[in-house]
C-alpha cells in the first residue's frame, strides 16, 4: 500500500523552457473514440500509484521504461543478445529471459532485433514532441469536436509534463480531457483540471476495505478528488471497470451510482466497462504474473442488469461497453 | 463491442422488410437464375452471315487477362452459333459506319428478343448481345491481321506481369440528361440540321449513321409497346392489364419523345442505356448513368409534387428500374463464373454532390434513392455518394448509418473538393467541374461529353522495382523486359537507384503507350459505335465516332497497380541500403533471387526497420508522394495518335492478386506470390496507426495529379460503429477525410469471423456484400483467393 497521494510528484525536474518538460508515455493512440467526445488521440502516461488486480495496461504501472519481448515475433536471430552491453539477455527453450536487474533499458536490443520482437515500452517525450505527434490529427479533432485525452497509467504522476502538453493542446484549440484514477495530490489535480475541458474518472468501489484490497490504495482521497473535480464544474464521465468477483455486484454498482448522484453534480455520464481478458500476454511480456489470467468475460446479460441497477438509482446517462461472452 | 462479433445469417439483410410484394418477387426472380429458364439474358450473337464475320473484339477485352486464353475460341465459336440477320440489299455498298448502324438497327428492331416479365413496370429484358462488326472481306482481313498481332503482344505483356491494356467499352457517362430532355427525336432533328450544314461526305455519313441508330431505338421501343398490348389482351387480372396498357403507352412514346412523367423518364433511361450495352456488345461495365438524382428530379417532382403518384409509387418504380441493370450478370451464366469477373460490372450512379456555386444539390429523390439502395441490396447499379463541405448533416448521417449497418459497404463515397481539384489540374473546363461524376468503380469524368478510358491501361509499378534490381530482366524467366540501367550493386547512392527506377518505369510506360496507341487505333478504325456516339457530345459536331476521340474530352487512364508495394520497396532501399547502410544491395538482390528463403533476418529487417506508407509517417509518405508525382506527370506527357491524352490513376481491380505470382519478391519484404497492394491502400498489415493516419497518408500523396480518382478502402470492425455516438464519429471522420484524405473511399464494416462463417456456409450468406476494390460484390460469389485476402485484410483492423 502506498503512503499518500502526492509524494511521487516531487521527483520531476524543474521547468526548462515551455514545452521542454519531459515525460514518459507508453503509447500515443490515434483514433481513440471511447475516451471522450469526438475523434481523439489518447496519450498514455507511464506510472500509476494503483495496483488494480485487473489492470489491462500493466506496461503503464511503473514510471520507467521497460523491455517487452514478443514471443510470436521472435525469429531466434540472437542479435539482441549480441547487442546487449549488460549481458542481460538469454535465449532459452522457454523463450528470451530478461535479467531485469541487469537491464538498464538502453534500447540497443530493440535497435538490433530485425523482427521487432523486443520493444522498449515507455518513451521520453518533451511536451512539444508529444504535442507535435497529437496535432497530426487536428483535422479530425476540428471536424468531430474531439481532441486529446491524457490517460495512463496515471497522468497526474507527471503533472508538469501533462500540464505543458494540455496547455499546448488548448492553445491549438483542441478539446482536452484528463483520464484519472483520482488518486493524486490536490495541487497536481487542480493544475491539470484548469487545463482540461473534461475529466474521465475511474471509481471501482465504495467499500474502503475492498478498495484497498483490490487497488492497493485508500478510497478516501479518491472520493475527495472526485468531489473536487465536480465542484470545478468540469463535465465528468465516471467509469467503473466491472471485474468478476471484485466490482461486479449490483450492490457495488448501486453504491457508486448513489455517490455519483448525490455528490458529483458535474457527472454527465456513467460508463460500465466490462472486464477485458485479452491482456494476459502483456503481463507475460513483462515477466509479471496476472491473477486474473483465464478469467472468463462477463455476459452481456450481466452487464445489462448492472447498467439497469445503476440507472435505477437516478444517475444519468448510464452506458456499458466492452467485450462480453454470449453464454 | 457488444456481444460476439459474428453476424448470423438470419441477421443479414432480408428482402422482406420494406419492399412491396411486386418488387420482392421481381428481385427474387432475378436472383433465382437457375429457376428462370423462361428468361435468361445470355449473350446472343448476331451475324451478317458472311463466312469471315466477327462479333468478338479481343482488343476490347485486354484488361480482363482471364479471358486472354479464350479470345480465339470466342472469335471462332460465336459465328457458329450466331443468328443471321437479313440485311437491306444495298448493305455492302454502304460505308462501314452506316453498316454498323444499320446492323444495330436491324437487330434491335427485328431480332433481339422482346420479353416483359410478370409484374414489372419498367421493361426491357434482353440486352446481352454480340453484334457483328459488319466488316466486309477486306476490312476483316486487315482487322484480323492487326488483331492477331495484338493478341500476341498482350500475351507477352501480361504473362510477365508488366500489366495489361485494352480498348475497354463502357466507362463513360452518356448524355442521358439531354436524351431525356429532348427525346431521341430531338437528337435526330439536331443531327439532321448538322447534316444539312456539313460538307464532308464522311461527316454526313457519320451523322446518317447516328440517325439510323436512334430510329432503331424508336422501333425497338415500339416492339415493347406491341408486346405489352399483346400481354394485356391475354391478361385476366384487371389491374395488371391496366399496367400493361400503360406500359404500352409509355413505350410508344419514349425514348423517341421526351418523357414527361417519372415512369416515362425511368423507362426512357433504361431503354437508352440498355441499347448502349447492345451496341458495345458488352455487359455494361463502367457504363454509368451519372447523377440520376439531379436529372431525374424534375420528373419526380412533377409527379409526386403534383400528386400524380405517391412517394411509395415512385419508390416502386425506381425499384423496378433498379433490378434491370443486374441482368447484365446473366452474361456469364454459361461462360462460367470466371474468377473476379463475377463482380466487375459497374453501372455507377451518383447521388448528392454540389451545384455550380458549391451549394448542396441533394433533394428528395436523393433520399428516395438511399431508401431504395437500403432496401433492395443488389449489385447494380452501383451507388456512389458525392460528399462535400456543404453536405447536410442529416444526409451524411443517413449515409454513415447505412455504412455502419451494412456488413459490407453499400457505397462508394466520393469527395468533391479533392476530386474537382484533380479534374482542374487535368485541364477540364472550370465551369463544368462541379457536375463531374465517377464511372465504373470510381473513375472521375465529366458527364455526357467525356471518354477517359478509365481502366484501359494497368501498369504494375512493383514490376519496375524488380526490373531496376535486375538491370531490366524479369527475374523468373531471365528475359529482358526493360532497358539496361546497370547493376545496382554498383550504385553509390539513392539517386543512382532512383534514376534507374525512373528509366525502367518510363520504359514500361512507353511500352504500354505504344501498345495502347495500337489498340486504340484498331478500335478507332474498325469498331465504331454510332449509337453511343449519338449520346456523347462532341461526336456529331466533330464527325468522329466516340471510339475515335470524337467526344469533347478524350483521355486514356493509366492505372498504377501495386502503388504501396512499390512505394514501400523504394522506401526500404532508400532508408536501409543508402541511408542507414543496414542492408547491402548485394544481400538484398541475393535474398530476392532466393525469394527470401534462408534470408529471414534480412526480410524481417526490411519489414520492421523501414518506415511504411499508410502510417502518416513523413519519410514513407514523402517517397509515396515522389512515386506518384513522377508517375502521373510522366503519364500526362503523352497523347494517342487519335488525340486522347493519357492521365494517371490508381485502381487495381483484381490485378493486385493476379500479378502477385508474376512479381518477384519485393524489397518491402513481400515474397513472390503474396498479393500486391490494392489501389492506394497500404500493404496489408503495415498500417498500424489507425484510420486517421491512413487517411492523412493518402492525402499526402498529391492526388491532384491523378485525376482519375483513386481507390482507397478501409475496414472498420462493426463494434467501432455500433451506436449513435460512434456513427456521429464516422460522420466526422468522413468530413475530415474530405478535407485531408483522398478522392474516394470505400468502407467495409465487417468482422473476419463473419466472413469465415460465410466461406463455410455460402448458401446462408448469399446477401453478404463486401467492397473489393472499387466495386462491391457478394462475398460468397468471389473466388477463394479474394475471399481469403478480404479476411486477411479485415483481420488486421482494430
Amino acid at each position: 500500500m502506498r503512503s499518500s497521494p502526492g509524494s511521487h510528484t516531487s521527483s520531476e525536474p524543474e521547468a526548462l523552457k515551455a514545452g521542454d518538460v519531459t515525460g514518459i508515455a507508453f503509447n500515443i493512440q490515434r483514433f481513440s473514440i471511447e475516451d471522450g467526445p469526438g475523434i481523439r488521440t489518447t496519450v498514455f502516461m507511464k506510472g500509476c500509484p494503483l495496483r488494480c488486480k485487473w489492470c489491462h495496461n500493466p506496461e503503464g504501472l511503473t514510471l520507467k521504461p521497460e523491455l517487452m519481448w514478443f514471443d510470436v515475433r521472435c525469429i531466434g536471430a540472437r542479435d539482441c543478445i549480441d547487442a546487449c552491453p549488460k549481458d542481460a539477455l538469454r535465449l532459452t527453450p522457454e523463450g528470451l529471459i530478461i535479467d531485469r536487474g541487469r537491464c538498464d533499458v538502453c534500447g540497443l536490443c530493440q535497435e538490433a532485433c530485425p523482427a521487432g520482437a523486443i520493444e522498449v515500452v515507455g518513451k521520453e517525450y518533451t511536451a512539444r514532441q508529444a504535442f507535435d505527434e497529437v496535432k497530426r490529427d487536428d483535422v479530425f479533432y476540428k471536424n468531430s469536436g474531439g481532441g486529446v485525452t491524457v490517460s495512463g497509467g496515471e497522468p497526474t504522476m507527471q503533472p508538469r509534463f501533462v500540464a505543458e502538453l494540455l496547455a499546448l493542446c488548448r492553445e491549438a484549440g483542441f478539446h482536452t480531457a484528463l483520464d484519472t484514477c483520482g488518486y493524486s495530490s490536490k495541487e497536481a489535480l487542480v493544475r491539470l483540471l484548469e487545463l482540461s475541458d473534461m475529466v474521465l474518472l475511474d471509481l471501482k468501489t465504495m467499500d474502503e476495505g475492498l478498495h484497498r484490497e483490490i487497488t492497493g490504495v485508500e478510497l478516501g482521497p479518491i472520493q475527495d478528488n472526485a468531489r473536487l473535480i465536480s465542484s470545478s464544474g468540469k463535465p465528468l464521465w465516471v467509469r467503473t471497470p466491472v471485474i468478476p468477483g471484485y466490482t461486479n455486484s449490483e450492490e457495488n454498482i448501486r453504491e457508486i451510482s448513489v455517490f455519483i448522484r448525490d455528490e458529483l453534480a458535474s457527472a454527465e455520464r456513467y460508463d460500465l466497462l466490462s472486464f477485458n481478458n485479452t491482456c494476459g500476454s502483456k503481463y507475460r511480456r513483462l515477466d509479471l504474473v496476472w491473477e486474473l489470467e483465464g478469467e472468463p468475460l462477463l455476459t452481456s446479460a450481466e452487464m445489462g442488469l448492472l447498467a439497469r441497477a445503476a440507472g435505477d438509482t437516478g444517475v444519468h446517462n448510464v452506458q456499458w461497453s466492452g467485450a462480453t461472452r454470449s453464454k | 463491442m457488444k456481444d460476439a462479433a459474428v453476424i448470423q445469417a438470419d441477421q443479414l439483410w432480408n428482402p422482406s422488410r420494406e419492399l412491396s410484394q411486386r418488387v420482392k418477387r421481381l428481385r427474387k426472380e432475378y436472383v433465382d437464375l437457375e429457376s428462370r429458364d423462361y428468361f435468361r439474358n445470355e449473350m446472343i450473337p448476331f451475324t451478317t452471315g458472311t463466312d469471315w464475320d466477327a462479333m468478338w473484339s479481343p482488343s476490347q477485352w485486354g484488361v480482363v487477362p482471364e479471358l486472354i486464353p479464350f479470345n480465339r475460341a470466342f472469335l471462332e465459336t460465336l459465328p457458329m452459333v450466331a443468328r443471321k440477320v437479313e440485311l437491306p440489299s444495298d448493305f455492302w455498298q454502304k460505308p462501314h459506319v452506316i453498316r454498323v448502324a444499320t446492323f444495330f438497327r436491324e437487330v434491335i428492331a427485328r431480332y433481339l428478343p422482346v420479353q416483359i416479365l410478370e409484374g414489372e413496370l419498367i421493361v426491357g429484358g434482353h440486352f446481352n448481345a454480340a453484334l457483328s462488326r459488319a466488316h466486309n472481306k477486306k476490312e476483316n482481313r486487315e482487322w484480323m491481321k492487326v488483331t492477331e498481332k495484338w493478341m500476341k503482344e498482350i500475351e507477352s505483356l501480361n504473362s510477365h506481369g508488366l500489366g495489361n491494356a485494352g480498348a475497354t467499352p463502357g466507362h463513360l457517362i452518356p448524355d442521358y440528361r439531354r436524351a431525356l430532355k429532348e427525346g431521341l427525336k430531338g437528337l435526330v432533328a439536331y443531327f439532321e440540321r448538322l447534316r444539312a450544314e456539313v460538307r464532308d461526305t464522311d461527316h454526313k455519313d457519320f451523322l446518317s449513321a447516328l440517325i439510323i441508330t436512334c430510329e432503331g431505338a424508336r422501333e425497338f421501343a415500339a416492339r415493347y409497346a406491341e408486346e405489352a398490348r399483346r400481354l394485356a389482351s391475354e391478361c385476366e387480372d384487371e389491374s395488371r392489364r391496366a399496367e400493361l396498357l400503360d406500359i404500352a403507352r409509355v413505350c410508344e412514346k419514349v425514348p423517341w419523345e421526351p418523357p414527361e412523367t417519372f415512369q416515362e423518364a425511368l423507362q426512357a433511361l433504361w431503354f437508352i442505356h440498355l441499347l448502349v450495352m447492345v451496341q458495345e456488345s458488352y455487359p455494361g461495365p463502367g457504363l454509368s448513368p451519372g447523377r440520376i438524382d439531379q436529372y431525374l428530379y424534375p420528373y419526380y417532382k412533377n409527379d409526386v409534387g403534383g400528386g400524380r403518384i405517391t412517394r411509395e409509387q415512385a419508390k416502386e418504380l425506381l425499384e423496378c428500374f433498379w433490378i434491370k441493370p443486374n441482368y447484365a450478370y446473366d452474361f456469364i451464366y454459361r461462360v462460367g463464373r470466371i474468377r473476379g469477373i463475377t463482380s466487375g460490372y459497374g453501372q455507377l450512379i451518383t447521388i448528392g454532390g454540389h451545384g455550380p456555386e458549391g451549394e448542396d444539390a441533394s433533394n428528395e429523390l436523393t433520399w428516395l434513392i438511399l431508401d431504395v439502395i437500403d432496401d433492395i441490396n443488389l449489385l447494380e447499379p452501383k451507388p456512389n455518394v458525392r460528399l462535400h463541405k456543404n453536405t447536410p448533416d442529416e444526409l451524411l448521417k443517413r449515409v454513415s448509418e447505412m455504412v455502419a449497418k451494412s456488413q459490407g459497404s453499400p457505397f462508394l463515397i466520393n469527395f468533391d473538393e479533392t476530386s474537382i481539384k484533380a479534374l482542374r489540374w487535368q485541364g477540364l473546363p472550370e465551369e463544368d467541374l462541379w457536375d463531374y461524376a465517377p464511372v465504373g468503380c470510381l473513375e472521375n469524368t465529366l458527364q455526357g461529353n467525356d471518354r477517359s478510358g478509365t481502366v484501359d491501361i494497368n501498369v504494375n509499378l512493383a514490376k519496375a522495382v524488380e526490373l531496376t534490381l535486375f538491370d531490366g530482366k524479369d527475374l523468373a524467366s531471365g528475359k529482358r523486359s526493360g532497358p539496361r540501367t546497370g547493376d545496382p550493386r554498383g550504385f553509390k547512392a539513392w539517386d543512382d537507384f532512383r534514376v534507374a527506377f525512373e528509366a525502367q518505369l518510363r520504359a514500361m510506360l512507353l511500352k504500354f503507350i505504344e501498345f495502347y496507341d495500337f489498340t486504340d487505333s484498331i478500335r478507332a478504325r474498325y469498331e465504331p459505335t454510332p449509337y453511343l456516339s449519338a449520346l456523347v457530345r462532341g461526336c456529331a459536331e466533330s464527325g468522329r465516332d466516340v471510339t475515335n476521340a470524337g467526344a469533347e474530352h478524350n483521355y486514356v487512364t493509366v492505372e498504377g497497380v501495386a502503388f504501396a508495394t512499390a512505394a514501400d520497396s523504394l522506401t526500404a532501399i532508400k532508408k536501409l541500403v543508402y541511408e542507414d547502410r543496414a542492408v547491402s544491395m548485394a544481400e538484398l538482390i541475393k535474398a530476392i533471387e532466393d525469394n527470401f528463403e534462408g534470408h529471414e533476418k534480412l526480410r524481417q529487417t526490411l519489414v520492421n526497420k523501414a518506415p511504411k506508407y499508410g502510417n502518416d509517417d513523413d519519410y514513407a509518405d514523402e517517397v509515396a508522394h515522389y512515386l506518384s508525382s513522377f508517375w502521373t506527370e510522366e503519364v500526362f506527357k503523352h497523347k494517342t495518335p487519335t488525340g486522347r491524352r493519357y492521365r494517371g490513376g490508381y485502381l487495381s481491380w483484381n490485378y493486385w492478386i493476379a500479378y502477385g505470382p508474376m512479381t518477384a519478391a519485393t524489397p518491402d519484404g513481400r515474397r513472390r506470390g503474396t498479393f500486391l497492394s490494392n489501389g492506394l491502400c497500404p500493404v496489408d498489415g503495415t498500417d498500424r496507426k489507425g484510420p486517421t493516419a491512413v487517411a492523412l497518408s493518402v492525402g499526402k500523396i498529391g492526388l491532384e495529379s491523378a485525376p482519375n480518382g483513386d481507390s482507397h478502402t478501409i475496414s472498420f470492425s462493426p463494434s467501432l460503429l455500433s451506436g449513435e455516438e460512434r456513427i456521429e464519429k464516422l460522420c466526422s471522420y468522413l468530413r475530415a477525410y474530405g478535407e485531408s484524405g483522398g478522392t474516394a473511399l470505400q468502407i467495409n464494416v465487417i468482422d473476419p469471423e463473419t466472413l469465415r462463417q460465410a466461406q463455410q456456409k455460402p448458401a446462408e450468406y448469399r446477401n453478404l456484400l463486401v467492397r473489393v476494390t472499387g466495386y462491391n460484390a457478394y462475398f460468397v460469389m468471389l473466388g477463394k483467393e479474394i475471399q481469403d485476402e478480404i479476411i486477411a485484410r479485415e483481420s488486421h483492423k482494430l
